[in-house]
Parts: structure tokens; sequence; C-alpha cells
């Protein structure tokens, strides 16, 4: 089941949630919806839900609008952050719910619905908390009813509200393999939204990255971080370094930009901790510049130094394996040459253009 | 050292005073009703209370928080339903309004209900054409009732659903549950305490309104008099101890009312812990 979003816009008031959003989750697809707080990602999952209505745009489910459709009617499932289970109810009666309120004519047995939620129980591993309250759950096994409960209709199309923030780092982590198996082992297309970037990234098939309501990128977890379109998601999308910067001559040759910008414009430059190289001597590289080091994290498999580089106001944070690090054998208060190894320049007028990606002199 | 001890202090004055309080306004009047009422004796007592104006009386109160206490339970629910579940204009009116009979002095309720039902008010004469009674009537008592009774079951709800939130009701509807459905399975369990505490609140109040039914009821024996009014006029005729009997059963009715109350609250945890509470646990 494929859902299409087009040209979807929400506001509230003035607060304008959904500005125009348009995408496409291929059928059986794992897409996140990643963003920070405000970025209306929620709010994209809950029109796609029928939980709100749109202003304008078209919701389309495997070709069939259904923009007005009731969320009853869409066939979809949806976990919502806090779980929203039914707390007078046992797990078992929470899962059964769906089942046991459609319709006379296409209600199962209730000997079907025993061996449905059974079959569920067994998929989320919880086949010995049938008789349990949600208020006797911990927060995973929460999350792990909610996901039944949704299952339990078979749905089409499954939407998760930030399934895992409530949860702590290690529940997590296993939640979300877990999730993924499921996802895999079952082929329900799937929507999950979440503001933490690592998430997403390792999850998904296709991330969606949203801010002030519009859709900065959409693409394979991969493409997005090594070609992130905007400053913005370079930003999200963990630690970055920023070289404000002139373009000592025009761009041309290799340039991505549609417009040449003049000599002497301003630019800034996007660097990630790696792609920062290090050395004692003074490399080929003209844009090498000398930095002191100010601090070294060395704890896990990549070595952070922390540089303070003349003339860039914030530090710049450098990510070398351990390899390197033994090598140069880095104490505070040494001096170093850095240079970029790759990077990608946008326009600093506020336009935020991609100028060019790769290599250029600031 | 000396702070704690002046804090210990501070706390024995504290509690002193309250259960003073408690024992002088409140203990020591309940137990000279009871006193008084038994003072003929027991034979007496029973004689009393069984004197067939006393039962009617106790008959018609009944009957009448019986009509009133449901019907605020339809509008409590309704009006926090709509409140906690919706937006619309007037919404902030809607809340101010009901608190309306908790503001208003029940005298002048029961004023109002004339002014529209009596028979020179607005209604007067359109009633009287169709031969029904409301003012000086049953149905009149029954209106004045509903009238001050109205604020308790949807005060007590509105808060409590604020706090718990529409993510079950908006899960189910998600999961294909109709409007019923959904209100029947989900909303109903989860506020089924709220709601029969508002209910405790409304009778105890219904059972024991005096002003407004005072105003509409004229006091005709054995047919519109409550038992507050009941109580009123056999102390104004100086039948001390049947008046007194009469407002003893009026006490034992505010004590199980009490008490039920108390239940309700050891078994639901209602007061005692907030919904939000309840939400994190």
């Amino acid at each position: 089941m494929s859902i299409q979003v087009d040209g979807i816009s929400k506001s509230y008031g003035s607060f304008a949630a959904l500005d125009n959003v348009s995408l496409t989750v291929e059928s059986g697809q794992l897409v996140a919806l990643l963003g920070p707080s405000g970025s209306g990602k929620t709010t994209l999952l809950r029109v796609i839900a029928g939980l709100e209505e749109p202003d304008s745009g078209s919701i389309q489910l495997h070709g069939e609008e259904t923009t007005h459709e009731l969320a009853a009617s869409r066939g979809i499932g949806f976990v919502f952050q806090h779980y929203a289970l039914f707390r007078h109810m046992s797990v078992f009666e929470n899962i059964a719910f769906g089942l046991r309120v459609q319709p006379r004519k296409i209600r199962l047995s209730r000997k079907e619905i025993r061996e449905r939620v059974e079959e569920l129980l067994k998929l989320v591993q919880l086949e010995s908390y049938a008789r349990m309250h949600p208020d006797q759950l911990s927060g995973g096994q929460r999350q792990r009813v909610a996901l039944a409960r949704a299952l339990a209709v078979r749905p089409k199309v499954l939407l998760l509200d930030e399934p895992f923030s409530a949860l702590d780092a290690k529940v997590r982590k296993d939640l979300r393999d877990w999730l993924r198996r499921i996802h895999d082992e079952l082929h329900v297309t799937t929507v999950l939204v979440t503001h933490d970037q690592e998430e997403a990234l390792e999850v998904a098939d296709r991330v969606a990255i949203l801010n002030q309501g519009a859709l900065e990128q959409f693409g394979a977890p991969q493409a997005i971080y090594d070609h992130p379109a905007s400053p913005f998601v370079y930003n999200f999308l963990g630690n970055v370094n920023l070289f404000h910067g002139r373009l000592l001559s025009a761009l041309s040759e290799g340039s991505h930009s549609e417009a040449e910008r003049p000599a002497n414009h301003t630019a800034v430059g996007f660097v990630r901790p790696h792609e920062l190289a290090v050395s004692r001597e003074m490399p080929g590289d003209s844009r090498a510049v000398v930095a002191s080091v100010e601090r070294i994290q060395a704890t896990g498999p990549l070595i952070r130094l922390e540089l303070s580089v003349a003339g860039n106001g914030r530090p710049v944070t450098a990510e070398i394996d351990r390899k390197r690090y033994e090598e140069l054998a880095v104490v505070p208060g040494d001096k170093l040459f850095v240079w970029p190894e790759s990077m990608r320049l946008f326009d600093g007028d506020g336009a935020s253009s991609l100028l060019l990606d790769e290599g250029a002199g600031i | 050292m000396t702070l704690r001890l002046s804090a210990r202090a501070g706390r024995a004055v504290l509690i002193a005073t309250a259960l003073l309080f408690v024992a002088f306004f409140l203990l020591l009047p309940l137990a000279a009703v009871f006193a008084q009422a038994f003072s003929r004796g027991a034979s007496f007592y029973l004689d009393a209370i069984r004197q067939p104006d006393i039962l009617s009386a106790l008959r018609l109160t009944l009957l009448v928080a019986a009509i009133a206490v449901p019907f605020n339970l339809l509008f409590g629910i309704a009006a926090s339903w709509a409140i906690t579940r919706f937006d619309f204009i007037g919404k902030n009116l809607l809340i101010t309004l009901i608190d309306v009979p908790l503001a208003v002095s029940p005298v002048v309720a029961g004023m109002m209900y004339v002014e529209v039902f009596g028979l020179h008010g607005w209604l007067g004469p359109w009633l009287s054409d169709h031969d029904l009674r409301v003012i000086y009537a049953v149905p009149g008592i029954v209106l004045a009732t509903i009238f001050v009774t109205f604020p308790f079951v949807a005060r007590e709800l509105i808060p409590f659903m604020q706090a718990q939130g529409s993510d079950e009701e908006q899960a189910a509807a998600v999961l294909g549950a109709g409007g019923l459905s959904i209100f029947f399975r989900v909303t109903l369990p989860n506020i089924k305490w709220a709601l029969l505490y508002g209910a405790i609140l409304a009778a105890s109040r219904a059972i024991g309104e005096f002003g407004a039914v005072s105003v509409v009821s004229g006091h005709i024996r054995g047919k519109t008099t409550t038992m507050p009014l009941e109580i009123e006029m056999l102390y104004n005729e100086y039948q001390f101890s049947a008046a007194f009997a009469a407002a003893s059963l009026l006490s034992l009715a505010a004590v199980i009312t009490l008490l039920i109350k108390k239940l309700l609250e050891m078994t639901s945890g209602l007061h005692g812990r907030t919904a939000q509470e309840d939400a994190e646990s």
C-alpha cells in the first residue's frame, strides 16, 4: 500500500504547521519523518492517519483519495506517542479491541479473536502478560502492546508517532531493531515520526526531513547523510564544522550550482568531523591551516579532537581513528595542520543554496 | 533545635484548633440533633418518623433526588465531553455558566422559576391552559433541585477528563470504534469513579436543598413538602421532637453519603491521586 502526500498545508491560527508538503511512500517501505519539535512531522502523520484534516492538498492511500475519509475507514494502524493504551483493559483486551468493534458482518468469532490476539502476543513476545494491565508493564512492554493492538486489524499502513521517545537509551535501541525486523517480516508500509536523527537513519528505508512545516529533503539515509541539500539538514544530521569565508575565484568547473557566484561572494563550508584530516607535516592541500589541540576525547572507536583555528570563531572538531591517533601521539597544546578532505559549500547570503559538493577553495 | 521545637508546638496548636472546631461546630450539634430526637424515647421516635406526613416528605425527597441526579449525570457528561474534547465558540461562557447555581442564592433560583413557570409568569398562562402545574407542585421542586445541583457532576468531570486527555478515544477511533462504542467501552470506564463521585455530591445536595425548593413548593403537607421543608414546618409548629426525629433522618442520610464518598475515594484513588499521576505510573 503506497501513500501519496500531495501539497498538504495545515495551519493552526497564524502558525503554519505544514506548508505544501508532498512525498510518496512506496508500498512496503519504512519511512521516517525527521525534524525538530515544531517542524510539522507529527501533524503530517496525523493528517495521513485522518486524525487531522489538512487545509489543502490530498492524501492518497494506494491511489485512492482518502483526504476526507475518517481515520477508522482508512485501514491504518496508529501507535501514539504515549501509547494511549486503554488503562482499564488487560493487555489481551487492548489488543482485541480493534477486532471486537468491527461491524458484525466482518467480525471474527470469539475463538478467532482469541487466536489472533495470541498470535500477536507471540509476535511482540508478551505471551505471559495477557492478563496484566498497562500500569503493570514497563515502557517498552507498553510500546509493544500498542504495536500489537495497531497490528491486530491487519492495517495496510502502520503509523508510529515518536514510538521510542519515552524509553531509555538501551530499550530504545533494542525496540528499534525489533521494529525493523517486524517490518521486514510483515512488509506493512510504515511511517514513523522521530526527532532522533540516528534512529531515523538507522531504521528507515527513506528519511523525510522537515523543518518549519516544509520538506527539506527526502531520500535514502545514506544519500541524505552524504549529500545534505541544505545547511539545515547538514546541521540536523550530526556534528558539523562551519567555515565562513569568501570565494577566491568564481565557481565554474565542477560546480553544482546553477547560478555562478562572483569572486569575493560569502560562502559557508560544511565539513563533518571525520572529513577533517590532521597531520604534523605540512600537507599538499592549499586549504590546510594550523590549529592547536584544545581537548581530546579518547573514549569510543573514534577519537574526537577539539581544535582552535586562528580566525575561525568557534572550535573545530575532528574525528580520527585510534590507529591515526597513536601515530600522531597528539596531546593537548600540540599544533597540527588541519584541512578538509571533502566539503560542501553553501551560499552565505541567506539563500542557503548549494554551491559546491566536494572540495573548493575558501 | 528551637526551630524544630516551635514547629512541633505549632503543629500541636493547629491540630488542636482544628479538632476543637470540628467538635464544637460539627459533632456537638449533630449529637444534639440525635439527643433531641430520642429525648422522648425510642418508641416516640419511631412513631414520629412513621407519621404519614414525614413518610410522604421522605418519598418526595427521594423521588426528586432520583430525577435530578440522573439528569445531572446526563448534563454533566454532555457538558464535560463538549468542553474537554471540542473547541467551539462560547466554550468559556459555558464553563462560567455551569457555576452560576453555586454563585446564585438558592432563594433567587426558586424565584426565577416562579417568574417563568408561575401563574403570572411568562409561561404561566400557557401552562394553566393546558392544565399543567409546575410551581407549587412536584415538577417545580424537581426543576429547582436540578438547578441547584447541576454544577456538581460537570465540575467533577471536567478537570478529570482534561487530565486524562483524549488519546485513548482517538486510539479507539482509529481502531474502528464508532461514537457509542468509544463512549461505552473507553470513556465511561475511565470516568466512572469521577462520575459516581459527582453523583454522590449532587444527591446529597438534592436531598438537603431547602431555599430554592421552599420558594416553589407551596408547602402543601403530604404533597409538596420535602424533608427539609417538613422539618422546618414541624419546628415552627413547636413539634420539636418530631422535627428533630426527621432531622436525624436527614443527618443520617448525610452521614451515609459521606461514608460512600470516602469509600469511593479509597477504592478509586480519586482525589488521593490525580489522573496525571495515574497516567505516569
